[in-house]
């Protein structure tokens, strides 16, 4: 595991840093609910129905209590989570051929299946750290800023669906950003690679919204299947999840497969 | 049994072929030269070796094991020294040596650790991206040798290298050698090659030229040079001496047979010569004439 512990070496203070940034977000973003709460919402009902939908705001109601509005704020973190993760991924096996350190790694006695599997276990366990914490930070600064008569229990029912959704989510992203970076030599454009994965299925999640003809766009959108507003209003659509499981477990295999027989750029 | 054995491996990038049918083999203990121009097919080659890339075709068999099928036993075996040396630079180099011997199960020897870091003028506690070039390089080679490999692989250990450290390192590499370590080095500066190595392979364009016995071969081969007005090209010809280069006043001969013909051949010229030196050809010659003659086969 000297690779394991020589990953999460390298990428502890990115990690520190995503989750500071997202715990200040977070509380930046909760803490404007008393405020917003009391505000009147007949602007936003002049809106169009659809672009409502699209932004998943078809129920204003919601926004005058904590889950509501914490779920529809969150979202925009749920696509920087899905970035996060996508990052991760994207730059794991790549980096070393862009930088060059993988003259370094492939010289000592690591094949290159324990290459990819001490790096997908490594980060997911910092993917998985990342999102518990933000979870921790979201809930407590729920608590701190819920209504009057708000149900703790419910709350806390709400967000332990959302941990788990949202970390298939994470892990989604995180599978096929390994995927990309299976065939990736460089690292160079695994940042944009990351923020177009991420956008392109959200926008396709948008157009299932908005039209039923195209509903089944919703399983290419991972961020949909974590939708913290539909998570605290339904519950986890499993359908979804699964959809998701199943492309975490292909991808996963596909690297294995691909970087198995790639010839590394030293 | 041969450390390294490569049978007639070549690889092709597309249409492009980067090293075709190379063959050679390295035996255990020896210090094994592996020369030729940029882009002969000298890091490729290794590449190869090393399983970094996979061959096209051919055969390739280290330490008595098929690369890349045992791939992982035979690097727990080797050290490796890459040209361009780009090892994690947010590690402190302590780390660094921590990390290769965790790779290999180690626990390393401190003292020989300290031995090393004293011997190339290491600090172990900087930070590996605030080095020099050449401090990484030594860096570099002390990670391939703290795990005690029995094949050390070197492609182009010497740049940036101060001559101190040069030295040594050759001095270091030479203790492993007579401990019966095989060291495989890729190398520009024909002068170390020479001076280290027994054998050598000659690579250009991807194929290999030839193997050289360097002990046989430099006392076989003299170099004669003469100056005077009148070059007696012809009457060394005869003798079986091949003109490599001439100019106005001054001719450069390879000359390979009998030594006492060529003294009585040149006392004979010597009213007619300004000056005549007779000496062992050095690789650099041996190099620059085997490359000739493979451009003039090749026009």
């Amino acid at each position: 595991m000297t690779l394991f512990r020589l990953e999460c070496k390298t990428h502890c203070k990115t990690l520190l840093i995503w989750m500071i940034v997202v715990g200040i977000l977070t509380l930046g973003l909760v803490s404007l609910f008393p405020a917003m709460k009391d505000m009147g919402l007949d602007q936003m009902k002049a809106m169009p129905k659809d672009m409502m939908k699209a932004f998943n705001l078809s129920d204003l109601g919601m926004l005058t209590t904590i889950k509501g509005y914490f779920g529809y704020e969150y979202q925009y973190v749920m696509l920087a989570t899905g970035i996060f993760a996508a990052m991760l991924g994207t730059n794991a096996l790549s980096r070393e051929e862009s930088e060059g350190t993988i003259s370094y790694l492939f010289s000592q006695p690591i094949s290159r299946i324990a290459i990819v599997g001490e790096k997908m276990l490594c980060n997911t366990v910092l993917y998985t750290l990342y999102w518990l914490v933000s979870m921790a930070i979201a809930y407590l600064v729920c608590l701190m800023f819920k209504e009057t008569g708000a149900s703790v229990s419910d709350l806390f029912d709400g967000f332990t669906q959302l941990t788990f959704a949202g970390w298939v989510m994470g892990l989604t992203f995180l599978s096929v950003g390994f995927l990309l970076s299976a065939f990736l030599s460089s690292n160079k454009s695994a940042t944009s690679l990351s923020l177009g994965l991420v956008f392109l299925t959200f926008i396709l999640g948008v157009v299932g919204k908005m039209n039923n003809d195209f509903k089944g766009l919703l399983y290419a959108s991972p961020v949909d299947a974590a939708l913290p507003s539909t998570i605290f209003k339904s519950g986890i659509e499993w359908n979804y999840i699964v959809t998701d499981l199943v492309v975490i477990v292909v991808a996963g295999l596909l690297t294995f497969w691909i970087y198995r027989r790639k010839d590394l750029n030293v | 049994m041969p450390v390294i054995e490569l049978s007639h491996i070549s690889k092709r990038f597309g249409k492009f072929v980067a090293v075709n049918d190379v063959s050679f083999t390295v035996e255990k203990g020896e210090f094994f030269g592996f020369i030729g121009p940029n882009g002969a097919g000298k890091s490729t080659t290794m590449n190869m070796m090393l399983n970094f890339i996979k061959s096209s075709g051919g055969k390739i068999k280290l330490l008595g094991k098929n690369v890349p099928e045992h791939d992982l036993d035979v690097k727990k075996q080797i050290g490796y020294v890459p040209s361009d040396v780009r090892f994690y630079p947010q590690l402190r180099v302590r780390d660094l040596f921590r990390y290769t011997l965790d790779f290999h199960h180690m626990e390393g020897d401190p003292a020989e650790l300290k031995r090393y870091c004293d011997l190339f003028q290491i600090d172990p506690q900087k930070k590996f991206g605030d080095l020099s070039l050449g401090n990484k390089k030594k860096v570099a080679l002390v990670c391939a040798l703290i795990h005690h490999p029995e094949l050390i692989i070197m492609d182009e250990p010497t740049n940036g290298l101060d001559p101190l450290i040069h030295a040594r390192l050759f001095r270091v590499l030479k203790e492993k050698q007579e401990q019966g370590v095989t060291i495989f080095l890729s190398s520009h500066n024909l002068k170390e090659v020479e001076d280290y190595c027994s054998r050598i392979a000659f690579i250009r364009s991807g194929k290999l030229i030839g193997v050289e016995d360097l002990t046989q071969v430099n006392q076989n081969v003299k170099v004669v040079t003469v100056k005077a007005d009148q070059l007696p090209i012809a009457v060394m010809e005869k003798i079986g001496a091949t003109c490599v280069k001439k100019t106005d006043h001054e001719a450069r001969f390879t000359y390979e047979g009998n030594m006492a013909q060529l003294f009585s051949t040149l006392s004979n010229l010597s009213p007619q010569l300004d000056d005549v030196t007779v000496a062992n050809r050095d690789l650099e010659e041996q190099f620059m004439a085997m490359y000739e003659r493979q451009e003039g086969e090749r026009l």
